[in-house]
């Protein structure tokens, strides 16, 4: 139980260890990757969300297991959040036959249908649509289950995002949309490309509520994204919740990050959302320096260990080529 | 001679363009300080200034379509997708308006565009960022579709696709960036789009190969030569127009024809032009059937060994060669 | 439009015709009816008119070159109409009229078309090669995936066909050369007729060029009809001297109004004839054909016996129909004027066909007996040799008697031993005791 903040979804602390355990999963998830790509022992690209840990966690930390999400180009986080198993996360890095996508989809496409995650998109605002669609299903056969679309700040210029938020606005579609505003799309800044302050504010535009949070900010982001859901399942409509966060890395692979100031990513950087629940749940005296070390330790051992996972998995056999396509 | 990168030639044609002519100007996602997904245009942001390298929201079909506007009323716009197949969300912007304006105002209006974007498979980035949809753009009339397979290619097309009053589509290949020509003089030249290339003469067997395949057919065809086979490998440059003569007086010459491209080989346009052979004059010289190379029917896979399984290589063309000589 | 000048089909077994003679040159003016050109079948040569009228285009060929059935030969229409360069590929041989099917059924060879090659599977490459070597793509072997026939398999077999006529030794090419000898004229003696310096020699030595003559037209014909004959046919021939004593008395008596009535002398041909007519109409089995295809035997109601005539080009074989039921006049005039058609090789080909068995009559040449080859698809032929003199048996005495040399080759598949000679008995029969041929 905490103390100093109000928290409107019931955690015992036990489960709010395990969200920071997770959070740190994910980081050094994303850090591990950085480091395969840099020595070239994985192909293809990337997208690390290092930095936005807190964004990934928070929306999934407060819907059922039967709710299901979309994800985005820079879904790792999203993935680990809705309850991936990781090592098959790493073998699909790998393009092993054990991967999420059995070595065919890689980084940009890991879905997991089962477990409720419709799958990260390598088409910016892709994955918009397939939440309204996935919102309509629930709403039409009565299934009570709310959808978390995540998408970035980029994602909200294409006109998937507009035509969406409408369709579901008219339509009293139980879905979230969460964009995860990093700063940039990927060199174009925020600022440039758009005349508002707040993506949220868009909301107003298709008669939607709109919400601005914190994005390092686990309670914040909990608690606005427990009241969507809440609204949303009440029949009463999408939500619009816009998370301020920052992506420590650079876009994908190679970005010598030119369009931004290092003093920029330091200032974020400090104001780690990580950090901050460690800090928050020592201060609680909910976990003790040293055992939250050992958890963080744990999760790293975690990564490691997946990395094994998917070092000893088997590469795809050629003959799976034609396998899963339509005709 | 100057030795210079595809993405340099493609850099310093724009530049030269932009130089002479205040109509051209660039419009992308990312093409101000980072310089473009590929880095194409790395550094005009410091020398033509953000008004004319446009850094636009990640909005494929608004790029697309404003671009069809400025060209429509005296700009000369060049738009960079940062992957081609992006086109597919900016295609309503090509298909219904750019290609079809001129044609349904009766002839009045020009819609002078430069689509640059990069297509093609062999960087691991798997389904949505490795594909070839140049037959999509190639069925629709109003459109011209260039395919640059080399720096030279790529410096003197793009500069006739700037002069062209059509909107062209004009396909890099992410795998031919880093690659250089010896010989790109610095002077804006310009190669007549549907002027087809040999890029190298033989007499036994013809490769029609376009954009990385032409470099595949090239080592086939070294490789083939070491066991006596000569192979005619011709690089048609650009799709729309199709230099239909060079192809046929090949065909005509070697009697054999191996068609190759990256981009799926159901409904790919290997078979516009394996038609067009067979609807020609050189049907009648044709020794062997016409033989069509091009990906799997399915998407591109991520794993390496995969995706090179999916698409023709090497290999794949020196084999295709014997079948059409019935040799093992 | 220009209309096409077909190579006519003239008979069913005709496959090529040879041109004779043009009757007209490019340019000049065609009425509807006008012969343009002469044309030498299997069986006669054959003037062929113009079924259009206007000008000659365009002549595709020269004299005495063979041309497949059904080819365009030339071109008619007006004056400066553009036609073809080359002469366009010949058409399938287009199906007999249904009408005089029922007739020629009987007569009707089975050939396998070679003209067609439209299913032989050959690239188009391969094709326009055949085309332009004049080579038969039936006989080139495909080197290809399910012998697919490609250009060089094509060009191979050109070469091979060259080098059969002129393979030499290049030693022997060039004495040749030297001694200005046209090596095409030299029989070589090496393996596959190789020419070497030795057979240059011997070449020299001849004084005599032998005189090639091209085996076309009817020596064509006959060559292979004869053949196939000779190669597929059981044949069984039997031998009977029969006693020409009444036959002899029978021509004397009638001579004189004979040539009164029809200007014609009877000649043993006709009496043999008249007698072979009446004798099949009892031996069903002699007057027959095969057909091999249907695998059965065809017994013919009609005898139209066909008599064989010798001319310059080689044997034709016109037919008197209805033998049997022709008075010694009608049977006469009509062989008569046969005999002389088919000499001025005026035949038309109606006149050859329909025949159901054939004479084949050397008794004018000193020839004591001979074995004939069966004129397919028939079941029988009839040779007849000499006439002379012979001492035979008659009533216990030796008395010289005229004895004719017959001899008859019949099919064994069709008939047997036992019947043939049953046949050959009767005609013996009727021979010897002819004044019942007027009963």
């Amino acid at each position: 139980m905490l103390n100093s903040v109000q928290l409107y979804p019931e955690k015992s602390n036990d489960e709010l260890l395990s969200l920071l355990k997770e959070m740190w999963t994910i980081r050094f998830f994303d850090e591990k990757v950085d480091e395969f790509f840099a020595k070239g022992m994985i192909h293809g690209t990337t997208h690390l969300c290092v930095g936005q840990e807190v964004t990934a966690t928070g929306p999934c930390a407060v819907i059922k297991e039967e709710d299901k999400i979309t994800s985005t180009h820079r879904g790792h986080g999203h993935c680990i959040a809705k309850g991936a198993d990781i090592n098959r996360m790493m073998a699909e890095l790998f393009g092993r036959s054990t991967g999420y996508c059995k070595g065919k989809g890689g980084s940009m496409h890991i879905a997991d249908v089962e477990k409720g995650n419709l799958g990260a998109n390598g088409i910016v605002g892709g994955g918009i649509p397939l939440a309204t669609g996935a919102a309509l299903t629930s709403k039409m056969k009565q299934k009570d289950e709310v959808i978390l679309s995540y998408f970035g700040d980029g994602a909200a210029n294409e006109g998937s995002f507009h035509e969406s938020l409408n369709i579901a606005s008219i339509w009293n579609l139980p879905v979230i949309f969460i964009c995860e505003n990093n700063q940039y799309g990927m060199s174009g800044s925020v600022k440039e490309m758009v005349n508002i302050e707040h993506i949220a504010d868009r909301a107003t535009a298709y008669g939607i509520p709109g919400k601005v949070v914190d994005g390092n900010d686990l309670i914040e982001v909990m608690n606005e994204t427990h009241e969507a859901v809440k609204h949303a399942r009440d029949g009463k409509g999408p939500v619009l919740i816009e998370a301020k966060t920052y992506r420590w890395k650079g876009h994908s692979k190679s970005d010598a990050r030119k369009y931004r100031t290092r003093e920029e990513e330091q200032a974020w950087k400090e104001a780690d959302g990580i950090k901050r629940f460690r800090d928050l749940l020592i201060s609680e005296e909910i976990v003790t320096e040293e055992a939250a070390d050992n958890l963080r330790k744990e999760a790293k051992q975690e990564v490691e260990d997946a990395v094994k996972y998917a070092e000893d998995s088997p590469e795809p056999s050629i003959d799976t080529l034609m396998e899963d396509v339509y005709a | 001679m100057r030795e210079l990168t595809y993405v340099e030639a493609l850099r310093e044609m724009m530049s030269q363009e932009m130089r002479e002519n205040e109509n051209v100007f660039l419009m992308g996602e990312d093409i101000g300080v980072y310089g473009g997904a590929f880095g194409v245009t790395r550094g005009m942001i410091e020398e033509f200034g953000p008004e004319r390298v446009r850094n636009t929201p990640i909005s494929e079909a608004g790029i697309t379509g404003s671009a069809i506007g400025s060209a429509l009323t005296g700009m000369q716009p060049i738009v960079e997708l940062q992957f081609s197949d992006f086109i597919t969300i900016a295609m309503d912007q090509l298909a219904n308006q750019a290609a079809k304006l001129r044609y349904m105002y009766g002839g009045k209006g020009n819609v002078p565009m430069v689509l640059r974007t990069p297509a093609g498979s062999g960087t691991g980035a798997a389904a949505q960022h490795s594909q070839s949809l140049e037959a999509w753009v190639a069925h629709i009339p109003g459109l011209k579709v260039v395919q640059p397979s080399t720096a030279y290619d790529a410096k003197g097309l793009l500069k006739a696709a700037i002069d062209d009053p059509n909107p062209v589509i004009f396909y890099e290949h992410k795998l031919l960036y880093k690659t250089s020509s010896e010989d790109v003089p610095e002077e804006p030249y310009s190669i007549p789009l549907g002027q087809a290339d040999v890029k190298r003469e033989g007499e036994d067997v013809t490769i029609i190969a376009t954009t990385v395949m032409v470099h595949r057919a090239l080592e086939a065809a070294k490789s083939l030569a070491e066991e006596g086979i000569s192979v005619e490998v011709i690089d048609p440059r650009s799709i729309v127009p199709l230099d239909e003569e060079t192809i046929i007086q090949s065909v005509i010459k070697t009697n054999r024809v191996v068609v190759a491209h990256e981009a799926v080989k159901r409904g790919g346009y290997g078979g516009e032009i394996a038609s067009m052979i067979t609807e020609s004059e050189a049907f009648d010289f044709l020794d062997a059937p016409v033989k069509r190379l091009g990906a799997s029917p399915v998407p591109v896979p991520y794993n390496p060994e995969l995706e090179k399984a999916m698409t023709p290589q090497t290999e794949d063309l020196i084999r295709a060669v014997k079948d059409t000589l019935n040799r093992e | 439009m220009a209309k096409e000048i077909f190579m006519p089909k003239l008979s069913s077994t005709m496959e090529t015709g040879t041109i004779l003679q043009w009757l007209k040159n490019e340019g000049d003016p065609v009425e509807m009816g006008e012969p343009v050109f002469e044309v030498m079948s299997d069986k006669i040569n054959i003037e062929v008119e113009a079924y259009e009228e206007g000008v000659l285009l365009k002549k595709y060929y020269e004299v005495d070159e063979v041309v497949p059935v059904n080819t365009v030969v030339g071109y008619i229409g007006e004056e400066n109409e553009e036609v073809p360069d080359t002469a366009p590929a010949g058409e399938e041989e287009k199906a007999e009229e249904p009408v005089s099917e029922a007739i020629e059924e009987n007569t009707l060879e089975t050939t396998t078309d070679k003209t067609d090659t439209s299913k032989v599977r050959a690239t188009p490459a391969a094709r326009r090669a055949a085309k332009e070597k004049g080579v038969s793509l039936f006989e080139v072997t495909g080197t290809g995936p399910k012998q697919r026939i490609h250009q060089d398999d094509v060009h191979l077999h050109a070469e091979e066909d060259g080098q059969q006529e002129l393979k030499a030794s290049p030693l022997a090419r060039k004495w040749a050369e030297a001694d200005n000898v046209n090596l095409e004229n030299v029989e070589g003696s090496g393996p596959r007729n190789k020419i070497y310096t030795r057979d240059l020699t011997s070449q020299s030595e001849q004084i005599d060029e032998p005189e090639r003559v091209p085996m076309q037209g009817i020596r064509k014909v006959v060559a292979d009809r004869m053949t196939e004959s000779a190669s597929n046919v059981p044949h069984v021939t039997l031998y009977s001297d029969i006693d020409m004593t009444e036959a002899i008395r029978l021509r004397s008596q009638l001579q004189d109004k004979m040539v009164e009535k029809t200007g014609y002398k009877l000649s043993y041909t006709e009496i043999i004839a008249k007698a072979v007519a009446v004798t099949l109409k009892r031996h069903p089995y002699l007057n027959a054909s095969l057909n091999e295809e249907k695998n059965e035997i065809i017994l013919h109601q009609e005898v139209n016996i066909g008599i064989a005539v010798a001319t310059e080009q080689g044997l034709v074989v016109p037919v008197v129909s209805k033998t049997d039921q022709k008075g010694f006049t009608e049977l006469v005039k009509e062989t008569k004027q046969l005999g002389e058609s088919a000499r001025k090789q005026q035949l038309q080909p109606n006149q050859m066909q329909g025949g159901t068995f054939t004479i084949s009559n050397l008794g004018m040449y000193a020839v004591d007996g001979f074995t004939p080859i069966i004129n397919q698809p028939e079941a029988a032929i009839l040779g007849v040799g000499r006439m002379k003199e012979t001492p035979v048996g008659v009533n216990g005495n030796i008395e010289l008697r005229p004895m004719m040399a017959f001899s008859l080759s019949f099919d064994h598949r069709i008939v047997d031993g036992a019947p043939a000679a049953a046949f050959l008995t009767d005609l013996k029969h009727a021979l010897e005791s002819p004044y019942e041929l007027l009963m």
